[in-house]
């Protein structure tokens, strides 16, 4: 039971009516063997009244910051070649809120600035696009730069782009492609290193420094994206890795060394995260090594998990949490999938894949491993970006910029194939307008955030700005829910999300505080969801869903579950949709009910908004279009928290 | 401005050095060692070892070929018209500027530069406030009476009297320390903040309402937005500041440069021959 009214106070006792407040139990004197303990004298001894503040003297994160660690600008080869124009620049000026006009020549804003964005442009040919486009000799010496050149002058771009990305998947690239080491690189590099420090404001805007590492070996995505703690002055000590021999490497642990080549040589601190494991074709998330064809082994796990504290659950190419497949009990998990095969679609999708793809059959096999090797390679936290190729960090549903320039608002984008080979095609309406990552850091600066996020105290949302508490420990009891300051009494007595847990008190099972408040512009709650994995005793990995907290009324089961639906009130035709469904805020204690100190097990919260317009009801509205019957036309918005593990 | 003349002539002076001796001998090339090492560097920076030694002889091959063309298409004009070739060297021209004027400024140069350009440097005004929060949620169909019989409450109340524990709890807190205007929005929405930026300090306001309720809000304190002290923002100030003297020096060179050109533009056949200022 929710307590609705707090603590009276005695100056407003006699002045407010009854119903607003309840009264408190008077502070009793208490006797003892020494004598009678009184208020007063206890208050001298122990001033164990925290100060008037509660907020004095605290110093943990107050509010989750809200930023995208993945996008492409005109900088990143493929997104120049479909018709990027803006520049990091750009990128850092969107986020903050500025307005700009997008390639294809549309005014572009975002509905509120956000905290922080790393601009991610492809390592490989970085920079090849605005040489080209300048006219650099060097490049145009060469026949394929001079045909691209004169193609693109002549109108001719979409051939062009082709032509250069496959002459990238096949090594096919002229001899002065901007490698590390040749001037364009260098200076393209110095370009993106200046225009995050250009934009960084701590206290306000954080530009971190990054780049993304695009392993695509046979066209399966291991990309990851890399960040830097530190600012220009060490991160451009170094040239990014890519992953062209001889240079570079496609194996992630290549990267990985040269990550620790980079710390060590530079003084920086970077970390990495991946992405897309749903179009790795069952690589992403390894027992058995794609490079080697041996089981992974403690090295990789030690490797993984020092330079890999994140994983990108969400994002334009789909959302990665799970599969119906994985998780056929889940009636959740059938949301923005993208499975027919590989990232360039040459391969198609066997079910034996999906296992090795998705977040949360990775937690699990994580604790196998874990149980195998002494080191858990997949113990990541959770954050949703971009991958936006436009400079745009923009994926609300009525905002939705889309993946490439081609992609951004028109009346056919949805229509249209956005990859097609002779194996498969995937149309231009499942791009999903997802995600952002939400950080819970003490202040809005780079080495804030980034502390955080190698803490894991992430959370990933598909678009929306919800607020997500999520904490586990041994004493959280019901009442705990009614607390004034969930955060205080969540941090004094667990751990916060992203953290560990173990030494279970004898009989006791762990429990949680989670709790979520709406998008302030956005769309009320149905519900809030635990997500347990665990490793049972014969070695084999479950899940389980409990819903905790649920709107409307509806009854949790015996089981833990809610099965009744929230409802719906999205009007397609006008893309709307109201808030006369679902909860604004939630908040409760949840106890693991099936516990078992013996056995490794996580635990993450998923939130789930009601149902509203998916961005094709917004195209369809705005441009007076009628979508093919199988286009989805809502969606319900979500966020993913990083999980709490339980290791005996 | 001084300084600046001097770059002009230094660099003037360069320029005409590099000429005359490609023009004392302009069928002998000579490739220093120093040169050959360098070559070897470079090869070894990208493949990560040394060239052999035919791989190095194929290096200086190389420069030399590149040189002989170099000179003979110099020599036949190739380079005049080429619109690539004249953006790469005037690009050269503006960076050897900037490394020119790449010094460490003054505290002085900076305090001063933070004096006259304050409103780039200066904080956001910030905003210190309490609340009491009724949640729609929690009050359903009761929020609306609630609120009034709140509001009355309030407005007989003393400033001074703690109210932390009245109305519902907020996953956010009740207490919001010097939160700029878009912090404000971006926590409660834009309507919300638009109420709080009008709103005095000093007593309790409300109702106002966002989209998680009814909040009563009491302003402890107004902070204009201020310049900081130079140590705390010293790098930014800095950056501006040498982002400043680039733009001049490459001005300035420009100016000292073009001062020594007569410059006729012709018009449309039929003008008359104008001579721009310099």
């Amino acid at each position: 039971m929710i307590r609705l009214f707090a603590i009276f106070r005695a100056a407003l006792a006699n002045a407010v009516a009854a119903s607003l407040f309840a009264t408190a139990v008077a502070a009793q004197d208490v006797t003892t063997d020494i004598g009678t303990l009184d208020k007063e004298a206890v208050e001298k001894a122990f001033p164990d009244k925290p100060p008037y503040s509660p907020y004095a003297g605290r110093n943990f994160p107050t509010r989750p910051y809200f930023g995208d660690t993945h996008l492409h600008t005109s900088y990143s080869m493929d997104a120049g070649a479909f018709g990027a124009r803006l520049g990091p620049k750009d990128a850092y000026r969107f986020a903050k809120g500025e307005e700009v006009i997008s390639s294809s020549g549309q005014r572009a804003k975002l509905s509120r600035p956000l905290d922080f964005l790393v601009v991610t442009d492809h390592s490989d040919g970085m920079g090849f696009f605005p040489q080209l486009m300048s006219g650099d000799p060097t490049l145009l010496a060469t026949p394929p730069g001079r045909k691209w050149y004169d193609e693109i002058n002549s109108g001719k771009g979409a051939q062009a782009a082709v032509d250069i990305i496959t002459s990238f998947g096949k090594g096919q690239l002229p001899k002065d492609f901007p490698t590390p080491g040749t001037p364009a690189y260098r200076s393209a590099w110095r370009e993106t290193i200046e225009a995050a420090e250009e934009a960084n404001e701590p206290g306000r805007f954080t530009a971190f420094i990054g780049y993304e590492w695009t392993s695509n070996t046979g066209g399966n995505n291991l990309h990851r994206n890399v960040i830097w703690r530190d600012n220009g002055a060490k991160a451009s000590l170094v040239e990014p890795f890519t992953t062209l021999p001889p240079l570079g490497s496609p194996n992630p642990r290549d990267l990985w060394k040269w990550m620790a080549m980079c710390e060590e040589k530079t003084g920086a601190e970077i970390l990495a995260l991946a992405h897309n494991g749903n179009l790795s074709n069952g690589r992403m998330f390894p027992i058995i090594e794609s490079f080697n064809g041996k089981r992974i082994d403690r090295e990789y796990a030690e490797n993984r998990v020092r330079w890999e504290p994140l994983y990108e659950a969400t994002q334009i190419k789909g959302d990665g949490e799970t599969h119906p497949f994985l998780s056929p009990n889940d009636e959740f998990a059938n949301f923005e999938r993208w499975d027919k095969g590989n990232l360039d679609l040459t391969e198609l999708k066997k079910p034996e894949m999906l296992e090795f793809e998705y977040a949360r059959s990775a937690l699990k096999n994580g604790l196998k491993m874990e149980a195998e090797l002494g080191v858990n390679p997949y113990k990541f936290g959770l954050v949703g970006s971009t991958d936006a190729h436009t400079a745009l960090a923009a994926v609300e549903e009525d905002n939705f910029f889309g993946k490439t320039a081609s992609s951004e608002p028109s009346a056919t984008r949805a229509t249209h194939p956005f990859v097609k080979t002779d194996k498969a095609v995937i149309m231009g309406w499942e791009q999903t307008a997802s995600g952002y990552a939400a950080v819970w850091a003490t202040e809005n600066t780079r080495e804030a955030i980034f502390d955080a996020m190698k803490r894991r105290e992430t959370y990933a949302t598909t678009g929306p700005r919800m607020v997500v508490r999520f904490f586990g420990g041994w004493d959280f009891e019901p009442s705990d829910a009614n607390n004034r300051l969930p955060a205080r009494i969540g941090y004094a007595k667990g751990v916060p999300m992203g953290g560990d847990l173990s030494d279970a008190p004898k009989g006791k099972a762990p429990s949680f505080l989670v709790a979520a408040l709406k998008d302030p512009i956005g769309a009320n709650l149905d519900r809030m969801q635990i997500i347990k994995g665990w490793l049972g005793k014969d070695g084999q990995t479950q899940e389980r869903i409990y819903d905790v907290a649920v709107s409307g009324g509806r009854e949790i089961d015996a089981s833990g579950r809610a099965k009744a639906s929230v409802g719906n009130t999205v009007d397609v035709a006008n893309a709307t949709w109201s808030n006369t469904i679902g909860a604004g805020e939630m908040i409760t204690v949840w106890k693991d009910p099936d516990f078992d100190p013996a056995l490794r097990a996580f635990y993450y919260v998923r939130v789930i908004e009601i149902p509203t317009p998916r961005w094709t009801a917004y195209d369809a509205k705005y441009y007076g279009v009628k979508m093919p019957s199988e286009v989805p036309m809502t969606t319900t918005e979500r966020a993913y928290t990083s999980p709490i593990w339980y290791t005996p | 401005m001084l300084h600046f003349l001097v770059l002009g002539a230094v660099l003037f002076g360069l320029f005409s050095m590099v000429e005359k001796k490609g023009a004392e001998a302009p069928t002998k090339i000579v490739i220093s060692a120093s040169h050959v090492a360098n070559l070897a560097d470079r090869f070894a920076r990208t493949w990560r070892r040394s060239p052999t030694q035919q791989e190095l002889q194929g290096l200086v091959e190389d420069y030399i070929r590149d040189e002989i063309f170099y000179r003979e298409g110099r020599a036949a004009g190739l380079d005049r018209d080429d619109t690539v070739i004249r953006r790469r060297v005037r690009q050269k021209m503006e960076l050897l500027a900037n490394d020119m004027t790449a010094a460490e400024p003054s505290n002085e140069q900076l305090a001063a530069y933070l004096a006259s350009n304050r409103e780039r440097f200066s904080t956001e005004d910030r905003v210190t406030f309490h609340q009491v929060f009724l949640s729609a949620t929690r009050r359903g169909s009761a929020l609306e009476g609630d609120a009034k019989q709140l509001a009355a409450a309030l407005a007989r109340t003393s400033p001074a009297v703690n109210t932390a524990e009245i109305g519902d709890p907020f996953l956010l807190g009740d207490e919001f320390n010097e939160m700029s205007q878009s912090d404000v929005a971006r926590t409660f929405g834009e309507g919300f903040a638009a109420q709080l930026a009008g709103a005095e300090p000093g007593h309790w306001q409300g109702p106002i309402l966002s989209s998680f309720g009814v909040h009563f809000i009491f302003i402890d304190e107004r902070a204009k937005g201020r310049v900081p002290p130079l140590d705390t923002v010293r790098e930014t100030v800095q950056r501006e500041w040498l982002n400043a003297r680039r733009i001049e020096a490459e001005n300035e060179l420009y100016r000292t440069l073009r001062g020594r050109y007569q410059i006729v533009v012709e018009t449309t056949p039929d003008a008359a021959e104008s001579e721009t200022a310099r």
